[in-house]
């Protein structure tokens, strides 16, 4: 009993931001020393498709950028990786892909920004798409590093000693199998760019207003319940694909 | 196994092997087609040897272009500008940016804060996380938290910020709450656990996003290494539980997990959207320092961006070097 009264608070404890985001996201008035807001409202959230907001706008730009990221990533991280696992400097490679990462995006930003001014891509979301795909393609190559083993190299030796050319083993049988790994991949890219922040702000110059830079400027401006609504807007997608099947949201690849 | 090859381009391709490998393959002497190929003579070596080049080397120059090209283009470009060789205001070569940064205390403060937010984010959540999976291994392999500890993660950095502001600020629901219990009497009474000096809100928001990840990587690793069997072996050897859980399962998940737990430490260091939001102007971390710099109306403190970029990253490309080069040997021995 009692362990179960444990789990269900530990699961509560898990639960509680998006509570407490949801209840503030419906919430206006809020004075110390009140525990909850005043008055409860979807007013709100109709405000998403307000015009002078634009919080739909934005929620449209994130998805379409995510998107148009996690798709040509996905599947040029997919054949990029295969050429790297099988080559003999393959650790050496895959050090390389981390270093984006340990660099922290902001900063390669940073160092970057000026060859994104020069070649007029500031501002625009076509820069702030070139600049994800700095930091989302890296991580598609390293998460597909593992997939290609020799069981994968059999499968490619058997097609291709069977008469199979190489676009038949992509197609019929490399791609199949890696299924549930594509899906996966496609994911978590989508998510990379779904929260890019730092980045985002430094190429796009505060032009390509996505999610996560409304968040900021509702926290900037104090205005918690639109902040907190576009908190909402931002962590819905992964839940909903949390909750549909968690396997093909943060699984490792096998 | 011997069989028949039947299409043009594999035709081609095995005679390409056996002409450069000399494996057991004929052919017909006139058109070069072949008759037959022993699969078993064919090993990785000669599949990589069949694989058409120019695909290699496209998919590799891809990688350079995207992962490699950008990072060394980025540093030449800010090592430059810092060195007065380009950019606006140049005057040649100069040191006198890396001078100022170099010998400001403020620099070196910023680093020391962003390591220590870094080492006790790490520190917590690591601890957590091994406490609560040598505890109850299974409670996160099966039932509900299985699913629930992955929620967490679909929480991004500026909105875990926003959250722990909320939580924590004193206007935050802490805050309100310990007033209606009685235990202060207004908002000026409660501590300042947000943009406060010690970073408690940072290491908070990241101590909330890294804890479930752990638990997670915890958890599959203690799956995917059997350490219940192992567990199970030290029990009946005579180790108490705790013993078991403490001497025999967590260091075993340690040194598994330890190339995870550095990268993850690097991550942190140079995190931005929670210092942005939760820490403080006095003692800043290193990102928010950077980019403050950079968007200053003063152009003099660009090049000291580019100072405290190029720094940085030297500084954290020789800690991973040096750190998980510690863990290899750890795995060695």
């Amino acid at each position: 009993m009692a362990n179960r009264l444990i789990k269900y608070f530990f699961i509560g404890l898990l639960l509680f931001p998006f509570a407490f985001l949801l209840l503030l996201s419906l919430g206006r008035g809020w004075a110390y020393p009140d525990v909850l807001p005043q008055h409860w409202t979807v007013e709100n959230w109709r405000f998403i498709w307000g015009i002078q907001a634009g919080l739909g706008r934005s929620a449209l730009l994130s998805l379409s950028i995510s998107l148009g990221i996690a798709g040509p990533v996905t599947l040029a991280s997919f054949v990029v990786s295969k050429f790297i696992a099988y080559d003999r400097h393959r650790r050496r490679w895959l050090v390389l892909a981390y270093l984006p990462y340990v660099f922290a995006p902001v900063i390669l930003a940073a160092c970057l920004q000026g060859f994104f001014l020069r070649a007029e891509l500031s501002g625009k979301v076509w820069g702030v798409m070139v600049a994800q795909l700095f930091i989302t393609f890296p991580y598609g190559v390293i998460f597909f590093s593992g997939f290609w083993n020799e069981h994968m190299l059999a499968m490619e030796q058997l097609v291709a000693t069977l008469g199979g050319t190489v676009r038949q083993a992509y197609a019929r049988v490399l791609i199949p199998i890696a299924r549930g790994a594509l899906m996966t991949c496609f994911f978590q890219v989508f998510l990379i760019s779904w929260f890019e922040y730092g980045l985002t702000t430094l190429i796009g110059v505060g032009k390509v207003q996505t999610l996560t830079l409304k968040v900021f400027q509702y926290v900037t401006e104090a205005n918690i319940f639109y902040a907190a609504l576009a908190s909402c807007l931002l962590v819905m997608p992964p839940v909903v694909l949390l909750w549909l099947n968690k396997k093909y949201v943060f699984s490792r690849v096998g | 196994m011997v069989v028949k090859s039947r299409s043009q381009a594999a035709h081609q391709r095995l005679c390409i092997s056996e002409r450069a490998l000399g494996h057991n393959v004929t052919f017909h002497p006139a058109t070069c087609d072949v008759l037959t190929f022993d699969v078993s003579t064919c090993d990785v070596q000669t599949f990589r040897a069949m694989k058409p080049h120019y695909a290699k080397y496209l998919a590799l120059g891809l990688f350079l272009a995207l992962a490699v090209l950008p990072l060394l283009a980025g540093l030449g470009y800010v090592l430059a500008y810092s060195l007065g060789l380009v950019g606006f205001r140049s005057a040649g070569l100069t040191l006198v940016h890396w001078e100022a940064v170099l010998g400001s205390t403020f620099f070196w403060r910023t680093l020391a804060f962003s390591a220590y937010v870094a080492v006790m984010t790490i520190g917590l959540a690591v601890g957590a996380a091994l406490w609560m999976v040598v505890t109850r291994p299974q409670a996160f392999l099966q039932g509900s938290l299985s699913l629930f500890i992955y929620f967490p993660l679909s929480i991004p950095a500026i909105v875990m910020a926003f959250f722990v502001f909320q939580m924590l600020s004193g206007g935050g629901l802490l805050s309100r709450i310990g007033y209606q219990l009685g235990l202060m009497e207004g908002l000026e009474q409660f501590p300042g656990l947000v943009n406060d000096t010690w970073g408690i809100g940072i290491i908070t928001a990241h101590f909330l996003m890294a804890a479930p990840f752990f638990v997670i990587l915890f958890a599959n690793l203690y799956d995917n290494e059997k350490l219940a069997a192992l567990v199970q072996l030290a029990r009946t050897l005579g180790a108490n539980p705790r013993q078991a859980a403490w001497r025999v399962a967590a260091p075993v998940l340690l040194q598994r997990a330890f190339a995870a737990i550095v990268l993850y430490g690097l991550f942190v260091m140079g995190a931005y959207e929670a210092p942005l939001l939760l820490g403080s102007q006095s003692q800043q971390m290193v990102s928010v320092l950077t980019i403050q710099k950079l968007q200053r109306f003063n152009l003099a403190d660009i090049p000291q961006a580019y100072v405290i970029s190029v720094a940085y990253a030297v500084l954290v490309l020789t800690l991973a070097v040096w750190l998980l080069g510690r863990g290899k040997r750890g795995d060695a021995r």
